[in-house]
């Protein structure tokens, strides 16, 4: 079911919110008109490049750049101690702050270039600023930096175990943090005396962004005002601001951090890396424009990562098929350093998730973070709920299978039931609304489960092993409300805000503090603010990105702009009408209690033929010859929303696969989503959003994972080595949707920049496991490559000495 | 990284591979890319000034043993050579130094680090000859770290890399063998000579450390 987009033009300015118009911004995006950071040229620019660890783990005795500084063109190379000079900007310790605490959390430092130490390979060390870009980075070549070689360490149970080389202070043991969240007794009751318990263990790889515009940024000072303008590749100029002020010790509102077109990001252009600011720091010192581009290797290496998880899960389960207890450890890898939003990811965003769309009585789950040599981790697409989903979809899978239920009848069994919204889960949160069987149903429809299994059978009989994967996923989106979010640790508020305003002739542009890259903002917060004006759509420009020109903002990400963003311009536009009602009412000589708005005009209730446009209400306002006592000039509004609770969007994805356990291949017969993000703006975005979501869930399912040698040096650190799914690995989907509004926002939508990757991985890794059950095969690893399905298939017929796979029922 | 294998040498005996393979001449000549190879002090080696002493020197190779012994690897002893790789897209050169641990016929091991811009790496080796129906094998063995731009590319690319500079270096010995007539069947009187030098290689081999 794929949805057709609409020209905007063929619909009315009354329909104009839930259409699926096509998307404004693609033409310029198509065409090459679009502006990137790299795209930005500033007369006398210089060029940076960074020196990297080529170690996972060193300490550097020494750094000479005095061959490099010497060639003709090289503006200046510098390191940690050119930061700490009396002639250079500001002051030690430039540090790469963590802005989410937890009360356990092990704050370690980490130096915008190394100091004395690298930690991961790819951690910078110095400089250089040349005339050209090409020659700063021939310039690295003539750095000659004496480095003592470390032991390193990669993954989180090796980081935590006793005899493990330790990142940063013998004492601490790598330990980033120990949290846990649920009721630990009860959940041990309900252990002690449950019929069956259900074990899973699995890891959740590490995962590379790869966005496909690299990180960049442009900086540009002018000594006589102070004024530092960073152009940058961010997801969130405005957190940007705030941080970058703080490490560089330039004054905020000096500070103007502007996004330009930015080329994708999934989470990793939130962060604040040590890069961006040493371009603004070297373009300060130097007093000339700046500019540094990352290589795609470099973004290999250095961005941060995500995912990361060893977890071990029991789910207690009576005989009758009910949950009566959840259990979970994991231990996540935080990589050399602790990133912007790192220490939320594995705990907040992750714990707050384990219930799913199930009623379970007793939760409990603990996470230690640990510190490896590996590039920081943090937010990646999905962020904590997809390892959630994964872990709570996967057991849910093993228990069915153990109980002898069938999959569907064991989770409908299990879900919230529909009269229980609010639903207070036991790890932390109230879910908003929810009809969890509807999708469900939708989803099965379209997959034909009812013939499944007797096709699945008569398949088996001719050796074609088909399989069928569910993930039931729940999602906690809208980041979120402020106080809850201060609570948890967040060192910032999550509102939102905007600024809607009219221009003279009627026209108006609404200001977001949300940043899209990529997501058809522009589209989207036109089309709500056009709804809420009742003025064509056309006539709304929406402008994000830029410190200077929008009152504030907090950013995108975690599926937040729509619900939050896009709740702030309602609430801007409601003041703008508010305020028009007033001028509307004095030009209609009316009270304004009599005047009612509607699709874009004013009138006196009874008496219709009284009426004005609110465009002429807009050109009364600036006019400002006759206004109402006391009210000023000009028509705008700013709002700053803020949510009153996360948003839960859920639904049910479906695999359907074919797998070949002579070669290990795997086959995509049908993927079926249905989702329920609430209401939505423009269908057409909602189903782009979930085909690239559920594209980056099957790349996780299949093909992708960062992997490290022993010594820490990352071999997947290419396009050629790091398998990003093409076209042609991307099974058709079949898209639907139910819609169950938040209560919680005027939009009534709940978020779907993330629900297709949340839910994709575990519906494969089902679908694989059940096409495997001929085999004994419970799971394969993730990346599920041929080999490892192939290997899984094998051991499984080795041990248990029926021979090899092929004779165990592979052929007939 | 773990790289082995076997090379067979035609028509020569094992004592005339030892006494080519104890030639940091000839071995400088037969390892592809390799500038110079030369006995340092320590390990702390000035590679700038190295590469200034050895920008034009010929290498003199000879049959003569008594040459050879002169010059020939010590057991314990450092040696500083430059060599220059292609790995995939890049062609690094590395700057290394390596230590002779053990060096006994027909057994020797060595071990040492090399390092270039953006890669570097730590190796031991190991090889034993022994003498086959119509020739020499030699079994060898390096057990690699490798780190940096190079280890990124990942033992898929470096693996082929690390066999053809062996199977070039073993080819090219084996044509030196045939070149300076080390091997092959000389006439008496020079073989004879030949081999009680080698024979004193050997001796000296054994008893001087």
């Amino acid at each position: 079911m794929s949805i057709d987009s609409i020209d905007p033009d063929d619909v009315d300015a009354a329909d104009i919110l839930g259409s699926a118009i096509e998307r404004r911004e693609d033409p310029a995006l198509i065409t090459g008109n679009a502006e990137y950071t790299d795209d930005i040229e500033l007369p006398n620019t210089a060029h940076a490049a960074i020196l990297r660890s080529q170690y996972a783990h060193a300490t550097i005795e020494d750094v000479d750049t005095s061959d490099a500084e010497t060639m003709d063109g090289v503006v200046g190379v510098y390191t940690h101690d050119d930061l700490a000079r009396d002639d250079t900007p500001g002051d030690l310790p430039f540090l790469i702050p963590v802005a989410w605490q937890l009360p356990s959390l092990n704050d370690v430092d980490h130096p915008m270039l190394a100091d004395g130490r690298v930690r991961y390979q790819g951690d910078a060390i110095a400089v250089v600023v040349a005339d050209e870009r090409y020659l700063a980075h021939d310039a690295l070549d003539n750095i000659d930096v004496d480095y003592e070689r470390r032991d390193a360490v990669t993954n989180p149970s090796d980081a935590l175990a006793g005899d493990a080389p330790q990142l940063h202070s013998e004492g601490d043991r790598n330990v980033a943090f120990d949290w846990e969240i649920g009721d630990e007794d009860k959940t041990d009751d309900a252990f002690a005396d449950a019929d069956n318990v259900v074990e899973f263990e699995a890891d959740n790889q590490l995962l590379i962004p790869n966005a496909m515009e690299p990180r960049a940024a442009v900086a540009d000072y002018n000594p006589g005002t102070d004024e530092l303008d960073v152009f940058m590749t961010t997801q969130n100029p405005h957190v940007h601001r705030l941080l970058m002020s703080g490490v560089l010790g330039h004054p905020e509102h000096k500070l103007r951090i502007k996004a330009p077109d930015v080329g994708g990001g999934f989470g990793s252009k939130i962060h604040h890396y040590a890069d961006e600011a040493l371009v603004a720091w070297a373009a300060k010192h130097l007093e000339r424009p700046v500019k540094w581009v990352a290589t795609r290797s470099e973004t290999y290496l250095t961005d941060a990562q995500g995912r990361g998880h060893e977890t071990t899960a029991e789910l207690a389960v009576s005989d009758d098929g009910d949950i009566e207890g959840f259990r979970v450890d994991t231990k996540a890898n935080m990589g050399a350093y602790l990133s912007t939003f790192a220490p939320a990811v594995p705990t907040w965003l992750y714990g707050t998730l384990l219930s799913g769309q199930y009623d379970i009585p007793a939760i409990h789950a603990s996470v230690k973070g640990a510190y490896t040599n590996v590039p920081p981790v943090d937010a990646y697409r999905g962020a904590g709920r997809p390892e959630a989903s994964f872990v709570v979809e996967r057991i849910m899978h093993l228990a069915a299978k153990q109980l002898d239920i069938d999959p569907v009848e064991f989770r409908k069994r299990n879900f919230v039931a529909d009269d229980d919204f609010p639903f207070e889960t036991e790890v932390a949160v109230v879910y908003d609304s929810g009809e969890y069987e509807k999708p469900m149903d939708e989803a099965l429809e379209m997959v034909g489960y009812e013939d499944f299994r007797e096709r699945q059978e008569q398949a088996r009989e001719e050796g074609r092993y088909l399989g069928v994967g569910f993930s039931c996923y729940i999602e906690a989106c809208g980041l979120a409300p402020s106080e809850l979010a201060g609570q948890l640790g967040a060192q910032a508020g999550l509102w939102e805000s905007s600024l809607v305003r009219f221009h003279p002739s009627g026209t108006v542009t609404a200001f977001c503090g949300t940043s899209g890259h990529g997501q058809g903002h522009g589209t989207t917060y036109a089309q709500i603010v056009a709804n809420e004006l009742g003025i064509p759509y056309d006539d709304v420009e929406v402008v994000e990105g830029d410190t200077d020109e929008i009152p504030h903002g907090m950013g995108t990400y975690g599926s937040r702009s729509a619900a939050v963003g896009g709740s702030s311009l309602v609430k801007s536009a409601e003041k703008v009408v508010e305020k028009g009602k007033q001028i509307a009412a004095h030009q209609l000589e009316a009270d304004p209690e009599d005047v009612e708005f509607d699709d874009g005009t004013y009138r006196v209730a009874g008496a219709p033929d009284r009426s004005i446009g609110i465009k002429d209400v807009a050109g009364q306002a600036y006019l400002a010859h006759d206004m109402p006592d006391g009210e000023e000039p000009g028509l705008e509004a700013t709002s700053f929303y803020d949510p009153d609770n996360f948003v839960f969007p859920f639904g049910t994805h479906v695999a359907v696969v074919e797998v070949d356990p002579e070669s290990g291949e795997i086959e995509f017969e049908t993927y079926v989503a249905v989702d329920d993000v609430g209401n939505q703006i423009n269908p057409k975005i909602v189903e782009g959003q979930i085909h690239g979501g559920v594209a980056q869930g099957v790349g996780q399912a299949l093909y992708e994972g960062a992997e490290y040698d022993d010594n820490g040096n990352l071999v997947t650190g290419s396009m050629q080595d790091y398998a990003v799914p093409k076209a042609e690995h991307i099974p058709e989907m079949e898209t639907g949707s139910t819609v169950t509004p938040s209560p919680h926002n005027p939009l009534g939508v709940k978020g779907v920049g993330e629900a297709g990757t949340i839910a994709a991985p575990q519906a494969i890794v089902n679908a694989v496991s059940d096409a495997l059950d001929p085999f004994g095969v419970d799971g394969v690893e993730m990346p599920m490559t041929a080999e490892r399905v192939w290997q899984a298939v094998n051991e499984q017929a080795s041990a248990d000495g029926s021979g090899d796979a092929a004779e165990n029922g592979g052929e007939e | 990284m773990e790289f082995n294998g076997t090379f067979e040498l035609e028509d020569t005996t094992a004592e005339e591979v030892w006494l080519a393979l104890s030639d940091p001449a000839l071995v400088a000549e037969a390892l592809p890319g390799c500038e110079f190879l030369v006995r340092v002090d320590d390990g702390d080696v000035d590679f700038d000034a190295l590469r200034e002493e050895y920008a034009d020197r010929e290498r003199e190779l000879t049959a003569d043993a008594d040459v050879i012994e002169e010059r020939a690897f010590e057991e314990g002893a450092t040696y500083a050579a430059l060599v220059q790789i292609s790995v995939g897209p890049v062609n690094p050169t590395f700057e290394t130094v390596v230590t002779i641990d053990e060096r006994e016929f027909p057994e020797m091991s060595a071990s040492g680090e090399g390092s270039s811009g953006d890669s570097s790496f730590e190796m031991s080796s190991s090889m034993a000859l022994s003498e086959t129906d119509d020739g020499v094998a030699v079994d060898w063995n390096t057990e690699a770290d490798v780190f940096g731009r190079v280890a990124q590319m990942g033992q898929r690319v470096v693996n082929p890399v690390a066999n053809r500079v062996v199977k070039r270096f073993f080819s090219s010995v084996q044509q030196q063998l045939r070149d300076l007539e080390m091997a092959g069947e000389g006439d008496g009187e020079e073989e004879s000579g030949k081999r009680s030098l080698t024979d004193r290689l050997l001796g000296r081999s054994k008893g001087d450390k």
